[in-house]
């Protein structure tokens, strides 16, 4: 007997119990629903926070160095940054100034923004690269601006939206505490749907540190590299010099990037994942026994069939092989079913929690699908087993 | 050479204990290559656990069975299978067809286990049909049937493969006297063509219209005999 006439057998005798088949199926599709609609959010949610790290900016290295002991070590930190230029596509200066009355233009100021005024920063001419920002228009802060101290502002896409709703915002002046700086470009949003924007933002140059906070020290560097290995390379070599430079007496310096942040959290996510995805595994299971004690059910009450398959040259391995194409088609077919539910699950999940369109992964759909075939063989070999090992004739006396 | 042939054979169940039966109790038999014989004897005479027996549906608990010259009992369960596939074809009392499938499939299931497939298998179950008279119902099923047309279509799913052994076991047992008749004569039209009946029956009218009669009683053989011989005792 061939594959195809077994298969056309279990699906007749599937069919022929419809409601019974159904039923078992239920707790297969429950199963796989479970399953994947439960791992699908863990992988949305961590999805949704790997693209902000991601806007953030990846190989992103933070270098922090402080003294107080009163000797500045920002300069030999940053010629040391900028010495990397191997491993670095940029470094900046991180300076913030905290504007007291924000930023000013005619008589709208940003204080009066919704969810606050804007971080204005101070950075080199690689702030943009560092940050992980990139240009509207206008043009970006130069090496000559900072150099020549020119009093330059560029604004991040909030910031230019909220001070300048109907025109071009550049050659505008606005004034910060009293200092006025032209804007020379605005930087493209990046994270336009959050109440805490990273566009709400502005740079200037970071010698102006000297006219807005009366100081030329840094304690802060951002470092980009240029690749993953890159990063932890700098970040090894980083955390050698400082700590040759760094008197830990009397200072104290950290090196780290959101790399490792963003391993960690995908470590956690997976972990997540395999958890709930294990909990809701259960539902399976209990699935499969299911089908297991429906299976059994059938091999009762088809004895006299099975005897009389037997009494005209079915062999055992036909038998078992009947029984279990009947388990597995039923499981495959529950598993099928519960992955439609799952899509349509998910995607009304990944609405209703995390405001996104989400669909269940690839891998994951053909795994689970596989997995209840799996789950049907298994759970089926017994009862298929045991229908095989009845003698003929025992088989054909049953009612 | 015998095409059958049990060589003091038994089949004890419970055995040694309290409630031991002995279904056979040495039974020795030899049947020709298109014989027709009758087993008679009355109910729980052992006649039923011959067949299956000698249909490979049972294996004996002591005892040589010879079919065709190979020995039986050495044969594994697969190619046990294989002899009730090929060359022993059943007709029971109760019919034992399969109530989900139609005719057509039922005479068609020893066919696929062969592994004959599409038209070829097609034709041949069609043609089996055909023989007993039952073409025109090959898409009923049986509950759709008359006791007759069951036993029809049962005894077309037996020579379906061309088995050169039918071994029908009561098959006119449930059927009316008419009915019972026309299965009967199938099963002599089967005869002439040269193929090897068995028949068990407890009514000894059924069993006089065999060539040879072989009577059981108490699992052992106490008359075996042509026609009419038999008829004369």
């Amino acid at each position: 007997m061939n594959l195809r006439q077994s298969f056309k057998m279990a699906l007749k005798s599937i069919w022929g119990k419809k409601a019974r088949s159904v039923l078992t199926m239920l707790g297969i599709i429950i199963g796989v629903a479970a399953v994947v609609i439960m791992v699908s959010i863990v992988q949305g949610s961590n999805k949704q926070m790997q693209e902000y790290y991601e806007s953030m900016g990846t190989n992103k290295i933070e270098v922090y160095a402080y003294q107080w002991n009163g000797k500045d070590v920002s300069d030999e930190l940053y010629d040391y940054c900028l010495g990397l230029s191997d491993l670095v596509m940029g470094v900046t200066p991180q300076g913030y100034y905290w504007a007291q009355n924000g930023i000013k233009y005619g008589t709208t100021t940003t204080n009066n923004m919704e969810y606050g005024s804007p971080q204005v920063y101070l950075g080199s001419d690689q702030y943009a690269v560092c940050n992980n920002f990139t240009l509207e228009k206008g043009r970006d802060i130069s090496y000559l601006d900072v150099q020549n101290y020119n009093q330059v502002i560029v604004l991040g896409a909030r910031v230019a939206e909220y001070l300048f709703p109907y025109r071009d915002p550049i050659g505008e002046t606005v004034n910060i505490d009293g200092h006025k700086f032209e804007v020379i470009g605005v930087y493209a949003a990046k994270d336009p749907d959050s109440a805490w924007s990273m566009d709400n933002m502005a740079v200037v140059p970071y010698s102006l540190n000297r006219l807005l906070n009366k100081s030329v020290t840094f304690d802060s560097f951002i470092v980009k590299a240029v690749s993953k290995e890159a990063t932890t390379k700098a970040i090894t070599m980083l955390d050698s010099f400082l700590s040759a430079l760094i008197d830990s007496n009397n200072g104290y310096y950290s090196v780290y990037s959101q790399n490792e942040w963003m391993e960690s959290d995908q470590s956690y996510t997976d972990m997540l994942s395999l958890v709930v995805g294990g909990i809701a595994g259960i539902s399976l299971l209990v699935g499969g026994i299911g089908i297991m004690n429906i299976m059994l059910v059938t091999v009762t009450e088809r004895t006299r069939e099975i005897g009389i398959r037997m009494a005209i040259g079915a062999s055992r391995a036909s038998i078992i092989l009947q029984f279990l194409i009947e388990a597995a088609v039923i499981c495959a077919v529950g598993g099928i079913l519960g992955l439609a539910v799952s899509v349509l699950g998910t995607l009304v999940a990944g609405k209703l929690i995390m405001d996104m369109v989400l669909t269940p992964g690839v891998g994951m759909t053909i795994g689970a699908v596989g997995f209840s075939v799996v789950l049907g063989i298994v759970f089926g070999l017994y009862p298929a087993i045991k229908a095989s090992s009845m003698q003929p004739v025992e088989a054909l006396r049953a009612d | 050479m015998k095409l059958i042939e049990l060589k003091d054979v038994y089949k004890i169940y419970n055995e040694g204990m309290e409630n031991e039966v002995r279904a056979l109790d040495g039974v020795s038999l030899s049947i020709d290559r298109g014989e027709f014989v009758a087993v008679v004897g009355a109910s729980g005479s052992g006649k039923s656990t011959l067949m299956n027996i000698l249909g490979c549906l049972d294996i004996p608990t002591y005892g040589e069975y010879y079919l065709d010259g190979e020995d039986v009992s050495e044969l594994s369960n697969r190619e046990l299978a294989k002899i009730r596939n090929k060359d022993v074809g059943f007709v029971f009392q109760g019919y034992n067809l399969i109530t989900e499938l139609k005719a057509i499939e039922n005479v068609e299931l020893p066919l696929i286990y062969q592994g004959i497939s599409g038209s070829k298998r097609y034709d041949m179950a069609m043609e089996a049909l055909e023989r007993v008279a039952m073409g025109d119902r090959a898409d009923h099923r049986p509950a759709e049937m008359s006791g007759g047309q069951q036993q029809r279509v049962a005894i077309a799913r037996a020579i379906a493969t061309k088995a050169p052994i039918i071994m029908a076991d009561e098959p006119t047992g449930a059927l009316d006297s008419r009915t019972g008749a026309h299965v009967l004569e199938i099963l002599h039209g089967l005869h002439e063509e040269g193929t090897t009946i068995i028949l068990i029956t407890h009514d000894s009218k059924i069993a006089s219209t065999a060539e040879r009669i072989v009577k059981i009683s108490d699992g052992k053989i106490i008359m075996d005999c042509p026609r009419e011989e038999a008829s004369a005792l």
